[in-house]
């Protein structure tokens, strides 16, 4: 097959997974009165409450998904210009194309692990919008870990078969289908979780029925699916291309003019994936119904700006993308924050029509736990730091070298296994004297 | 409007959601316990090729990370969150009191996930590229790190099956509930078992390379992997006793008379071919054979993990957590520290179908119109977490279980009796709800064995039911 026949193969596809999310995404208006939908949601909190204050919760889940979702958008992303690279013949795109697959695999591991955080915060504090939403499309949300499962293992198909293009490219195709899927399935469960009103009409079917297959999706919004995850995919794999560019241009088998390519490459991407970025994420503000009063809102603009500012960078990154990789990343970083916190307003704005607020959410203050994950966490950054010190050393060694670590890169080595035995003692140890304490 | 929390229910019929769930834990378990278990012993493997300068053993290691890479980093950490999303579904009330209780605790197992899976990476990619001291540490708290997932996701399973000791329900204190007094059984022998299961994929591993390093590295590396495997099962064997005494009195009535023998068969099967397995190639290293290994392995799936994931489910019962989440979703106990009020007064004075936000509003009170409808709502809401309400297939049919019964009063007679606080069985909640509701559910099985014991899970609520609601 001609690489232009790939090409239309590769948009017709695309073209026709988006026509399909647009068709199954039926839209349902009807709506119970509001003491009712208030007496849901307070009865639908678990009764046993949140164990800490609920805005440290939110606070947690807005930083824990900022990081997630950055892996979710290098995996697409990093697919998307895999496709369109393996079916040039330039050597440069080639090559990019095999590092942006790369990319998108060790992505999709991180995106997994990472998405784990935000959604055990949010369960906690938003439990009635997280398990009704779930549970009216259940089988959906099943078919969410399958096609994640399939997804990512057509990734590794591509990975596995990178020296073949046109084999990677099909592979890759798959794999881009898949995550798309997924994107699909969570951006409706969320989506669906903000209007409770709705949910008892779309579970009963205006009250003829109980769907109880989990089949049914409800509701669907193509600005927000595009703002939140495929615009975004294309800007900031840009970026990490500039950031690829400017961590391996230090390496001796990169060729400088390999290195521009990409730096360049993906300061364009950026630039355009971003426009329809900012295009689609003001689309979707406009969308949200009035009486959220997103319009009005501060977290909204305030989103709108990161964008703004995070383009205005990699508009004067144009002319040196790789000494402005980092500014990019900054700003990039800026704008993922805003609109994580923008994705936040909307959930306390929509429930707090029915005078649920987290803010009162019932909190039965325990210490022990949290205090286990403080510790936790500075055992894990102390391990993090050591490891990823290590493996940016690695990567920057050139190729057929061995790095040897100095003195201080071995004292923090010894700390970090220090630290990380002594953790798994004091949580055995505390074990031992419970147990010791209630059953001896 | 008086409700309480239920969430929409999903029902899947013949194998019930209670299977989407074991399927998908099964996957995970396989792959967490393989990963777990080789990180311990591939920081083994590689201490003992820096110490004795055996540099072939990293080719090995690389392999074995790749393999990992690929099963259990893909499969593991996918099915991970699979477990809990499936369990969102198939138990929201169940996952979500276990999420109430432990949110930071998972929240620290998070931190060590992360870890794990960066640090698999990082292995993976700095082979050879660091100096073999560096590695060497990486690869330690690596082991260390991916081992403390297991330390905590074992006190969270023990939590579910209870929370050990009465105390914790006055004290609320979130250590009680995860210390319990079979964590460490529990831990140890999962701890041990994980290097059975690794063991012989390290031995597929090998065994697929066994010309690419030198016989006395091959042969060392695989009696390594014998011993740590011979290891591991007795060990591990003698932890079961130990977690086995921890258990609580129904769960020990349920092992000894719920749970299908073939099970237990099974699971002795497995042990039996494993212990031969590695003692054969234990004194033997060149007969092992990936055709033969790779075989056991998926073997251990169906007849290890998958048993051993459906006895952990069977002794839980009437609960899904904590004793005081009933299967069916219902609240059974109060829990004064945490607030918790048991909700099976509420239902009986109000009713099962009044309190539940989602039960269309045409079945809410039961008419002859609807009193077959009503009662398959009140199956598929009480029931269908351990049955195959609408079949005689599949988990614990309905119309195998009344086979013959085709007279609602039959029916309730029989429920009326058999389902009471006094008389209901260990291992099933008893049925709660009014007294009407009792007799639509009867009528509702009734009608489903009379019509040959098999129905649409499909709910219509009859128009006139609408209409008179409007």
């Amino acid at each position: 097959m001609s690489m232009v026949a790939y090409q239309n193969l590769t948009r017709w596809l695309l073209l026709g997974v988006l026509a399909l999310m647009l068709l199954g995404g039926r839209l349902a208006f009807a709506g119970q009165s509001l003491a009712d939908v208030s007496a849901m949601l307070k009865a639908m909190a678990d009764p046993a409450g949140a164990p800490f204050f609920p805005v440290v919760m939110q606070i947690l889940q807005v930083l824990t998904w900022a990081l997630h979702i950055v892996f979710v958008w290098t995996s697409i992303g990093g697919l998307f210009y895999a496709i369109y690279g393996f079916t040039r013949k330039d050597p440069n795109h080639q090559r990019l194309a095999k590092a942006m697959l790369e990319l998108s695999k060790v992505s999709v591991s991180l995106a997994i692990v990472l998405g784990v955080a935000p959604l055990l915060f949010y369960q906690v504090i938003y439990d009635p919008l997280w398990y009704a939403s779930a549970n009216l499309s259940a089988s959906w949300y099943i078919m969410f870990i399958v096609s994640l499962l399939i997804g990512y293992y057509l990734i590794w198909g591509a990975y596995f078969t990178r020296m073949k293009p046109q084999i990677a490219t099909l592979f890759s195709i798959g794999g881009v289908i898949f995550l798309l899927l997924v994107g699909f399935i969570i951006h409706v469960v969320n989506y669906q979780a903000l209007y409770p009103e709705k949910w008892v009409e779309w579970y009963t079917s205006g009250g003829t029925t109980m769907n109880h297959t989990g089949w049914g999706i409800y509701a669907f919004n193509i600005f927000r699916y595009l703002a939140f995850l495929v615009f975004p995919a294309i800007s900031v794999i840009g970026v990490f291309m500039m950031l690829y560019a400017w961590y391996f241009g230090k390496r001796p088998e990169f060729e400088r003019d390999y290195v521009n390519f990409s730096a360049k490459l993906g300061a364009k991407l950026a630039l355009m994936g971003g426009a329809g970025w900012i295009v689609f994420h003001v689309l979707y503000i406009f969308s949200v119904p009035a009486d959220w009063n997103a319009k009005g809102s501060i977290f909204a603009w305030l989103s709108v700006l990161g964008l703004l500012l995070c383009a205005g960078v990699i508009f004067i990154a144009q002319k040196n993308p790789i000494g402005m990789a980092i500014p990019s990343l900054v700003a990039g970083t800026v704008a993922t924050l805003l609109i994580a916190v923008f994705r936040e307003y909307l959930r306390v704005a929509s429930t707090v029509r029915f005078g649920y607020s987290i803010y009162e959410y019932k909190v039965n203050l325990e210490w022990l736990s949290p205090m286990l994950f403080l510790g936790t966490t500075l055992t894990g950054l102390i391990l993090y730091a050591y490891a990823w010190w290590m493996a940016y050393k690695a990567g920057r060694t050139p190729k057929g070298e061995v790095y040897q670590a100095s003195e201080t890169e071995h004292h923090l080595g010894e700390v970090s296994v220090f630290i990380v035995i002594l953790w798994a003692i004091v949580f055995v140890g505390t074990g031992l004297i419970i147990i010791a304490r209630n059953y001896i | 409007m008086d409700v309480l929390g239920f969430q929409p229910m999903w029902y899947v019929p013949t194998i019930g959601s209670a299977t989407v769930i074991a399927i998908i834990a099964t996957i995970h378990v396989m792959a967490s316990h393989t990963s777990v278990g080789a990180s311990i012993l591939l920081a083994y493997l590689a201490t003992k090729a820096y110490r004795e300068n055996i540099p072939q053993i990293y080719d090995y290691i690389k392999r074995y990370l790749l393999a990992l890479l690929v099963f259990s980093y893909v499969s593991g950490s996918i099915t991970g969150p699979g477990i809990w999303f499936s369990a969102t579904v198939a138990n929201p009330r169940g996952i979500s009191a276990l999420i109430h209780n432990f949110v930071w605790v998972w929240a620290a197992e998070w931190i060590w996930f992360v870890a794990e899976v960066t640090l698999v990476y990082i292995l993976y990619y700095t082979l050879g590229r660091i100096d073999q001291k560096s590695w060497l540490r990486l690869a330690w708290t690596f082991a260390i790190g991916s081992w403390a997932t297991m330390y905590i996701i074992v006190g969270i399973l023990s939590f579910m099956l209870s929370p050990g000791h009465e105390k914790w329900f006055t004290t609320g204190n979130i250590l009680d509930a995860f210390y319990n007094k079979n964590y460490f059984p529990h831990l140890l022998m999962r701890s041990s078992f994980m290097f059975a299961i690794a063991g012989t994929i390290g031995i597929v591993i090998a065994s697929l390379m066994k010309k690419d390093v030198p016989e006395n590295v091959y042969k060392s590396i695989v009696k390594t992997m014998s011993y740590w495997g011979i290891g591991g099962l007795v060990f591990g064997t003698m932890f079961f006793g130990w977690y086995v005494s921890t258990l609580p009195e129904r769960s020990l009535i349920m092992l000894a008379g719920i749970v299908p023998k073939w099970y237990y068969a099974l699971i002795f099967g497995i042990l039996l071919v494993l212990l031969a397995h590695f003692v054969l190639t234990s004194i033997k290293p060149t007969v092992a054979r990936p055709y033969i290994a790779y075989p056991i392995y998926a073997l251990i799936f169906f007849m290890g993990v998958y048993p051993e994931e459906k006895i952990r489910e069977t002794i839980r019962k009437p609960y899904v957590a904590g004793e005081f989440v009933w299967v069916n979703q219902i609240i059974a106990r109060d829990v004064p520290a945490k607030g918790i009020k048991s909700e099976v007064d509420t239902i009986k004075e109000k009713g099962f179908l009044k309190v539940n936000p989602f039960v269309p509003e045409g079945l809410k009170t039961i008419t002859p119109e609807n009193k077959i409808m009503a009662g398959k709502a009140i199956a598929i809401l009480q029931c269908s977490g351990c049955h195959n309400v609408t079949g005689a297939s599949g988990l614990r049919p309905f119309a195998k279980k009344f086979e013959g019964m085709t007279s609602e009063d039959a029916v309730y007679g029989f429920l009326s009796n058999y389902l009471t606080p006094q008389a209901h069985p260990a291992y099933m909640p008893y049925f709660v709800g009014k007294d009407e509701e009792l007799r639509a559910l009867s009528a509702y099985i009734a009608d489903m064995v009379s019509k040959g014991g098999r129905v649409s899970a499909k709910i219509e609520v009859p128009t006139s039911s609408i209409q008179a609601h409007k």
